[in-house]
């Protein structure tokens, strides 16, 4: 395994076993711990902390780091590095992210590893730069035009920033297709105590991803079609056409249908690795609080005011938005009465939770466009309300 | 330089190709083959990026390693992959449309950071491939199909713009003009830093259709009517070079800071040796 790159880093800066790290820094050190030695961003609130760190890290660690002339040009830089071996990594929020969809559905095409983090703010548009917001999963699940597959994580402090980095890269390097990590104002610009070290023992429930495993080179998974990397001796054609295992275009149906079918196999097949989640309290609720990124730390606050007032509330918290684990929702869906999904969007994850949900349970939307975060005390209102007072409340 | 000897750069196994009869985009793809062939070209070490549109799709041909992008982006896919691979060969095939109108930004911040990048934008002044539309390189007053009255616009001049912008290398070359064009190509790719080679070429299907002269043949003759070389225009008035192509190396800099070189330049002081 590679010496990880941040304990050179911090060996000089800190004695102790912890620090004080922002969010965007510790998802700059996961991407240099994970091997990332590519970066091109073009400067946006609220990620551009995460291209600074990168500006001066990467040179000191051997890497490339560009700021390019925009947000597509910074994305098919990327494209063009991870076309070389290697992962090409961006950083962005909502509008540069808009920008970058037609070329993230040329790096599916093309089954070119590279991730995006989207540092979400509020929008549409310019919205309000500097406000958190989760109004981009849908943008990361369909941004991109045409039928494809999509794999997006979504972080809710500053450890996961830091090991959903690597995570997003791994899958990146083992799937061969763009992955976006979600993050959002609060979760990028947030100080916490933190120590990567201590963040690689987390372990979530889906047990599945061990972050200490040695993440350079990963295993393809094996419905990947052979790498097409520059500078082989194949000299490959690379294109966004559709196309067949040669590389080259085809207009054939069979073939056109056999090679979109299997970018979304890759993915779909793996469900079980690509699912990272961490369920609370299984089994003993009545309602289930279903969150990501920052709404999920006001899930989590909110479970432990739950038991202190003796409510029946369990949280599942998803680190992986998509692909969906569609059988533990409709597990928990079967067990539950409501399934409660605070977000920073009007819904847009409650749609698709209702979706695979609704034939057993009742999927409450609590979608919050103020700019402001949804508090534990405002989520255990809307449990009491759901299932009526307790003695104890 | 027989035919034979370029095929070995060629995919023969995907021929024939798209373009229409009479097109130039094959005589200047070719020249770039024989460019390639005289400087002995690995094709493992050689990328050419094409972004969308009739000249771009050269790259489905071609036996390097070949990168067929999106429309207007090529040179910045281009960058990613010199910067990632400073010992690849990168040359970038594109179009009036995808290099100057919607790639232009990506060109004029190419030419500023005078990456090693090659670039020969093939200019037939039309968007060919979607039907005939104006381009930011159609003659004012020519007709295409959405200048059905007359283009209203006035043209780039991508020479001026590309020196402009910090290319160390600049030239025009014509169809006609086919082995002054090897030469600047293979000048071209042989300099040390962003190398922008201006091959017009001409449309007989979209642009002939709407505009005099009509045939391939007529506008090769007025390719070669009008084709005057750089020493030969500086004795003409503006008024008499207002319908010339002016041909040759407009600018030249062998000593212009290169980005890639500069860059690994940088990372060699700063890196910092982990096991050191």
């Amino acid at each position: 395994m590679m010496e990880l790159w941040h304990t050179h880093l911090l060996r000089e800066k800190i004695d102790q076993d912890s620090l004080l790290v922002q969010g965007n820094r510790a998802c700059a050190l996961g991407a240099l711990d994970a091997g990332v030695r590519f970066f091109a961003g073009y400067p946006i609130t609220p990620s551009s902390e995460i291209m600074e760190t990168m500006a001066r890290e990467l040179p000191l660690a051997g890497g490339v780091f560009l700021q390019m002339e925009d947000e597509i040009a910074s994305i098919c830089a990327c494209i063009g590095a991870s076309l070389t071996g290697g992962v090409g990594m961006t950083a962005t929020s909502g509008p540069g992210f808009s920008l970058m969809q037609e070329a993230i559905g040329y790096a599916i095409m093309a089954e070119a590893p590279v991730v995006i983090v989207d540092v979400m703010r509020m929008g549409p548009s310019t919205g309000r730069p500097t406000t958190p917001s989760q109004g981009d999963v849908m943008q990361a699940r369909w941004g991109t035009h045409g039928d494809h597959p999509a794999i997006v994580l979504a972080a809710s402090n500053v450890a996961d920033m830091y090991r959903l980095t690597i995570a997003a890269v791994r899958f990146a390097q083992r799937f061969r297709t763009p992955v976006t990590l979600l993050s959002d104002e609060v979760v990028g610009h947030m100080r916490e105590s933190f120590s990567p070290e201590l963040a690689g023992r987390y372990r979530l429930s889906s047990g599945d991803f061990d972050f200490n495993e040695s993440y350079v080179h990963p295993e393809l998974v094996r419905e990947v079609h052979p790498p097409h990397e520059l500078g082989t001796l194949r000299h490959p054609h690379i294109t966004g056409l559709i196309h067949d295992e040669t590389g080259f275009p085809t207009n054939d149906p069979k073939k056109s249908e056999k090679f979109l079918r299997e970018l979304h196999d890759k993915v779909i097949h793996h469900r079980d690795e690509l699912c990272l989640y961490d369920m609370k309290n299984e089994g003993r609720g009545r309602v289930c609080i279903v969150a990501y990124g920052s709404c999920a730390r006001s899930a989590r606050a909110a479970l432990h005011l739950a038991e202190a007032q003796g409510m029946p509330v369990e949280v599942l918290h998803l680190y992986t938005l998509f692909p969906m684990p569609v059988e533990l929702i409709q597990e928990v869906a079967r067990r539950v009465e409501f399934m409660l999904i605070p977000e920073l969007n009007l819904g847009q994850y409650a749609r698709e939770v209702r979706k695979m949900a609704e034939n057993w349970t009742t999927v409450v939307s609590m979608g919050k466009i103020d700019g402001t975060l949804i508090t534990p005390q405002e989520l255990i209102d809307r449990v009491a309300e759901l299932v009526g007072k307790y003695e104890s409340v | 330089m027989t035919p034979v000897a370029i095929e070995k750069y060629l995919h023969t196994e995907r021929l024939p190709h798209i373009w229409c009869p009479g097109c130039g985009i094959g005589t200047v793809t070719g020249a770039f083959l024989r460019a390639a062939l005289d400087l002995g070209l690995e094709r493992d070490k050689t990328v050419v990026v094409g972004g969308i549109g009739c000249s771009s799709r050269a790259v489905g041909y071609l036996d390097f390693g070949t990168v067929h992008a999106i429309h207007g982006r090529a040179l910045a896919f281009a960058t990613g992959i010199k910067m990632a691979r400073p010992d690849f060969t990168v040359i970038v095939l594109t179009g009036d449309g995808d290099g100057a109108a919607i790639g232009g930004n990506h060109l004029i911040h190419a030419c500023r950071r005078n990456i090693d990048v090659t670039t020969i934008l093939f200019n037939n002044q039309i968007y060919g491939m979607t039907g005939g539309q104006m381009s930011p390189l159609m003659d004012e007053g020519d007709r295409g199909s959405t200048a059905p009255f007359g283009h209203t616009e006035p043209a780039f001049d991508l020479c001026r713009l590309t020196e402009a912008a910090g290319a160390s290398y600049v030239a025009r070359g014509t169809t006609y003009g086919i082995r002054e064009l090897e030469r600047l190509i293979r000048d071209g790719i042989r300099h040390p830093g962003f190398a922008f080679i201006e091959a017009v070429t001409h449309c007989p299907t979209e642009y002939g259709k709407r505009n005099a002269p009509k045939g391939a043949i007529a506008m090769l003759e007025d390719q070669k009517a009008r084709a005057i070389s750089i020493k030969k225009a500086a004795g003409l008035t503006p008024e008499e070079r207002k319908d010339r192509i002016v041909t040759g190396v407009f600018h030249r800099d062998n000593t212009a800071a290169e980005f890639c070189a500069g860059y690994y330049a940088m990372l060699d002081r700063v890196r910092v040796h982990v096991d050191g």
